[in-house]
């Protein structure tokens, strides 16, 4: 047995270059396309415009790797997001007439966003842990809650961010340091400090015991239950960090806004190479499959090849052939 | 999952309308969800509608029904007609094939049917058809640009859910500007969504230098190509026409805005109009209500834009 | 002589570069008990293996009745009768007993499953086998035993020729491994020839009529079971001698370090009272299924549990099994690749998991988990072919031995271990053995939780027995002989009768 896995290690460290590599292909590839597609594609314009659209999902997905590593799922993000969104709307909207249009609103704002994230993810992560239900189910329940909410905060139409506001806060998307937007800025702390924890710290290793293993993790006198809880809270804080980049862009949030950010925050984090029955997760690769799906539409809205009406089609090829890559790697040791 | 069955009627009227058999009419009224701002404003009008019909008819019952996929309406029928046995229907049909059948059965069985907007893939099933003009609504924006635009312009569409509705709009839109000599760059789908309409707009920009005029096609898309030309900083090169009367594009228009100089009319009271009428047609006998109602796409100007303004509606 | 049903001629078998078996002679003739026996390592599994057509030999043949015989996969083998029974289960958790036994074969009138005849067989193949089991329990409702008999009653249903079982009796108890060697023996007189594989090697001396010996991937000893005494078998096996199994027998100190009254683990144990002495060695006897595990679970608050538990002059509170690795308590368990070890997972990630907060301060120092591997690797002497190798790529013993080392790393001052050397070979054995008492004599104290009886008198100057969720009893000294023990476990004068 063990002369036998010796060779079997052997095999393996060859192949985990390409379930590494796999992704980085991908995205190599697809810039290659966009380039030879359209001269315009490696503007400074078209590059912020990607990095930057990128950011709410990516800054979501990066909670996702977290909570899906740990074994878990959380459907509930883009309604979540949409929720959150309209709260946030609504409490700036009702603080203008007293508060004045201030940067204080804006504040204000922000911390309503955060601490609603926080308790929604907690509310997710208690009763998935607590009351012991399936972290589908819940989430499927709370996506619907949090999508019902919106609509009926929205009356059915669309919240407004008031006029004034909308243009003090504005600077928050549009704007940067150095040429760099906001969106991308904070999108990409959160996905440094995202790949430190995973891989540094003993959160993101016990995140990868328990989805691995949940009873050698309970035996091993891992906090189970806190680590479980806490993925689900701190996806729900970076929902509304998104969120918080998300509003200035429109300055509105309705019924459709964050329509199936979830799927494609579960997408992409799949497509980075995190395994969906957990136990292994990078951040890093959920990063890359943000920029992927990002890359398909922005290719696919810079040409004329293809019918818009295969789209999505297109979309479904590549997160299947990103995906299928990463198995040819991992499934033959 | 978004389905919420209201039932308008007070408490109790169930069983009241089963103890007094009198004379109650009871009208079906089924529309899609409010998943987007024209859908949450026709049913802000629907229920408006409702409540007023309830209080002025003593013997009229409604049931109010949203849903979110043409499944779960073929449902909610069955369910009108088994439980609640209505007199008439105003239906708004999600999809028109799948919905064809059921409601065909349910006009076949004596049920006063009244089609909204989405028209049945057979004809002469329904006793009434109060729709928006597709075709007008892309003719008036298309005519608005030959109008407007000189020879040799360039323009870029943005274009909604792939569906009938949209087709039929955008085909009358190219229609109108068949020879007049304005260059359509591109054209993507936007999903009616403000989200979407923003990233295909930035997209747009990014692989057109010159662009002097936008038809999004929805006041909601046309909110997020705003958003997306004036992070471009291209706000002065070209303007864009929306269309459906959302409240906050109408305030533009009034102001006088340089980058919504009009707006086309696609008003989602028109489920208003239908509740109306056929409320009317099984209250008062002997009237004449069946034909085909056809409310035609206006255009919003500066000077007529207070008409279209509507102070409570949430859209 | 009879001939062979089926024979390895010269069989060798490479994985990449690396031989594991080389030029295997051997042969399996109808009528008769084979034993083979081996350390981990040895290469019996891949022998099997290529006996029941799951690998396919490098070089040589397999030969059945005589003619060449080339399986492509296991399904023609078991076409052709043979069938091999694994060590790790074959089961489909979620279906019934009978769904199991007659999975992939089920018995059908028309088009329809015939449940009746199924039910029938499968109930009548279960009681052969006592074990009471209904057939349309649940796979996964069973006991571990209990499962090992559906394997077995899964082989007997089929028409067997050859028959090859991986340790069959590394999850039984003495009496349930009676009960299946009795049906082991009328296979045999049927006139199937049987493969097995054991550590237990007074099992062997037992049912086996022929043995082989494997070391190293090679055969170094073959003969009838009367040519070989058990210490023959072992010095055979690790090429050493191994008589002195276990180390000189300590008794603890005086202080008490633990002490458990009354406790209650719902649905397992009742008013479990025991108590464990500095530096001591102590076993708990039971049969499976008495509540011995549980009871430990209970201690160190992996389960609810009743009752107070005095842990070094305090209490320790209930259901918190952090706290009780801080105060230095803790619970090493029985179910290695279940609930001890991320299979996979790279050594280093299982070796620091309970004490990851002593590396991360607050990123994880990997020098100090890498030193911390050396370190475990030379005190347990782990054999690993690459320190990346994933836990689940090593060998039972191996795996053991990092199970211990993780433990330790807890730097615990009590430690149950349950089980210590299920399914491993004897080298490794009495390695293991003389790590508990180094253990004990660093002044550590140590509860043994064993369904083996040498290993119980072997190590423990003290054994309480369990019966039915009670403490059966205590026996001390030279009242712990395998007599008492079984005595108490099946219940038999039992002290709490007694007092009550």
């Amino acid at each position: 047995m063990s002369t036998a896995s010796t060779n079997a290690g052997a095999r393996r460290g060859m192949k985990i270059d390409l379930h590494v590599l796999g992704p980085i292909l991908a995205l190599v590839a697809l810039i290659g396309i966009g380039i030879a597609l359209n001269s315009n594609f490696l503007s400074y314009g078209n590059i912020t415009n990607v990095l930057a659209r990128s950011a709410f999902i990516g800054i979501i997905a990066v909670g996702m790797t977290f909570v899906i590593t740990a074994g878990g799922l959380d459907l509930s993000v883009g309604s979540m997001a949409a929720f959150i969104a309209g709260l946030m709307i609504l409490c700036m909207n009702l603080l203008v007439p007293s508060m004045g249009q201030s940067l204080g609103v804006i504040l204000i704002g922000i911390a309503v966003a955060l601490a609603a994230g926080l308790v929604a993810g907690a509310i997710n992560g208690l009763l998935v842990t607590r009351a012991g239900i399936e972290a589908f189910i819940v989430t499927l329940g709370t996506m619907g809650i949090y999508r019902s909410l919106v609509t009926w905060l929205a009356d059915g139409g669309t919240l407004s961010l008031d006029y004034g506001m909308r243009e003090l806060y504005r600077p928050v998307y549009y704007d940067g340091i150095l040429g760099v937007s906001w969106p991308i800025i904070v999108f990409a702390i959160v996905a440094i400090l995202g790949e430190i924890v995973m891989r540094h710290t003993a959160f993101g290793r016990h995140c990868a015991a328990i989805g691995s293993n949940e009873t050698v993790a309970r035996y091993s006198t891992v906090a189970v239950t806190r680590v479980k809880t806490l993925t689900y809270i701190l996806l729900g804080c970076l929902v509304g960090v998104a969120v918080v980049m998300y509003v200035p862009r429109l300055g509105s949030a309705s019924a459709s806004t964050g329509l199936l950010w979830e799927l494609e925050a579960i997408a992409a984090v799949i497509i980075g190479g995190t395994v969906l029955k957990g136990g292994f997760g990078r951040v890093w690769g959920t990063v890359v499959g943000v920029l992927i799906l990002s890359l398909i539409g922005n290719i696919l809205n810079l040409t004329d090849m293809v019918s818009p009406y295969l789209n999505g089609a297109i979309q479904g090829v590549i997160i299947i052939l990103a995906v299928v890559l990463q198995r040819k790697g991992s499934t033959a040791t | 999952m978004t389905r919420l069955t209201l039932t308008t009627t007070l408490a109790g009227s169930l069983l009241c309308s089963v103890a007094l058999p009198a004379a109650a009419e009871t009208i079906g009224v089924s529309i899609p969800a409010a998943t987007h701002g024209w859908a949450g404003a026709l049913n802000f009008h629907a229920e408006q509608t409702v409540e007023r019909l309830e209080e002025q008819y003593e013997d009229l019952d409604f049931v109010l029904t949203t849903t979110p996929d043409p499944g779960t309406q073929i449902s909610d029928l069955e369910d009108m007609v088994a439980t609640r046995n209505i007199d008439a229907l105003v239906v708004l049909p999600f999809e028109s094939e799948p919905l064809t059948g059921p409601i065909q059965r349910i006009a076949e069985s004596g049920t006063w049917v009244t089609v909204v907007d989405r028209g049945l893939s057979q004809e002469n099933i329904e006793d009434l058809y109060v729709a928006g003009d597709n075709e007008s609504f892309g003719r008036t924006a298309g005519d608005y640009f030959v109008e407007t635009l000189d020879e040799g312009s360039k323009v870029v569409v943005l274009r909604g859910i792939p569906t009938s509705i949209d087709n039929e709009r955008v085909e009358a839109f190219q229609a109108a500007l068949d020879g007049s000599g304005i260059e359509i760059l591109a054209m993507e789908h936007g999903n009616w969504s403000r989200d979407d309409a923003f990233t295909v707009m930035q997209d747009f920009l990014s692989r057109y230098p010159e662009i002097d005029a936008v038809w999004a096609a929805d006041d909601d898309m046309a909110v997020g190509a705003i958003g997306a030309i004036e992070q471009a900083g291209r706000q002065d090169e070209m303007w864009v026409v929306g269309g459906a009367g959302m409240k906050e594009m109408v305030q533009r228009v009034q102001d006088g805005d340089s980058m919504v100089p009009v707006d086309v009319t696609y008003p989602p009271a028109m489920i208003a109009t239908a509740i109306e009428l056929t409320a009317m047609g099984l209250m008062s006998d002997g009237v004449p209500m069946s034909g085909d109602f056809i409310i035609a796409s206006e255009l919003i100007t500066q000077d007529n834009a207070d008409q279209y303004y509507f102070e409570d509606s949430p859209y | 002589m009879t001939a062979p049903t089926l024979a390895l001629h010269d069989v060798s078998k490479s994985f990449g570069p690396i031989e594991v078996l080389h030029g295997v002679d051997f042969d399996l003739r109808p009528g008769e008990v084979h034993a083979l026996i081996g350390e981990n390592g040895a290469g019996k599994s891949t022998m099997m293996k290529i006996l029941g057509g799951y690998l396919s030999p490098t070089g040589g043949e397999v030969r059945l009745d005589g003619q060449r015989a080339a399986f492509s996969d296991s399904a023609e083998a078991e076409a052709a009768g043979v069938i091999m029974i694994h060590q790790e289960f074959n089961l489909a958790d979620h279906l019934s007993v009978e769904q199991n036994v007659f999975l992939g074969r089920e018995i059908r009138r028309g088009i329809f499953l015939d449940h009746k005849t199924m039910q029938a067989k499968s109930r009548d193949l279960m009681e052969a086998l006592e074990a009471r089991v209904p057939p349309r329990t649940r796979v996964s409702d069973i006991s571990v035993p209990e499962k090992q008999m559906v394997e077995i009653a899964k082989a007997l249903s089929r028409n067997v020729r050859v028959l090859i079982m991986d340790e069959p009796t590394a999850v039984l108890t003495g009496a349930e491994a009676r009960v299946l060697f009795k049906q082991v023996r009328r296979l045999r007189d049927e006139g199937a020839a049987i493969l097995f594989t054991s550590h237990k090697l007074d099992e062997v001396s037992e049912i086996a009529d022929r043995v082989t010996v494997l070391r190293d991937g090679a055969v170094v000893a073959q003969g009838g079971i009367d040519e070989f005494t058990e210490d023959a078998m072992a010095t055979a096996m690790v090429g050493r001698d191994v008589s002195d199994l276990f180390p000189a027998k300590r008794a603890g100190g005086d202080e008490i370090i633990l002490e458990a009254a009354h406790v209650d683990v719902p649905g397992h144990v009742t008013g479990a009272s025991l108590s464990l002495r500095k530096g001591e060695i102590l076993g708990i006897g039971g049969l499976v299924g008495a509540g011995r595990t549980e009871l430990m679970e209970g201690l160190v608050g992996l389960r609810p549990r009743t009752g107070t538990v005095t842990l070094k002059g305090t209490s320790l509170p209930g259901g918190d099994v952090a706290c009780a690795r801080r105060r230095g308590f803790v619970y090493l368990t029985e179910d290695r690749k279940g609930a001890g070890l991320l299979l996979d997972k790279s050594l280093t990630e299982n070796l620091t998991l309970p004490v990851l907060h002593r590396y991360a301060r607050p990123l994880i120092d990997r020098k100090a988990e890498a030193a911390a591997l050396d370190k475990a690797i030379t005190d347990f002497d782990i054999r690993v072919p690459s320190r990346d190798v994933k836990v689940g790529n090593l060998s039972g013993g191996n795996q053991q031995k990092l199970l211990l080392a993780k433990t330790m790393l807890c730097d615990p001052d009590v430690v149950v271990i349950d089980e210590p050397t299920r399914g491993i070979d004897i080298g490794t054995k009495q390695q293991i053995y003389t790590l508990i008492h180094r253990l004990a004599e660093e002044g550590r104290s140590i509860i043994v939780i064993s369904s083996e009886m040498p290993e119980l008198i072997g190590l423990c100057n003290r054994v309480y027995v369990m019966h039915g969720g009670h403490v059966a009893g205590e026996l001390t000294g030279s009242e712990v002989t395998e007599d008492n023990v079984i005595r108490l476990a099946t219940g038999l004068g039992s002290q709490r009768e007694d007092a009550a």
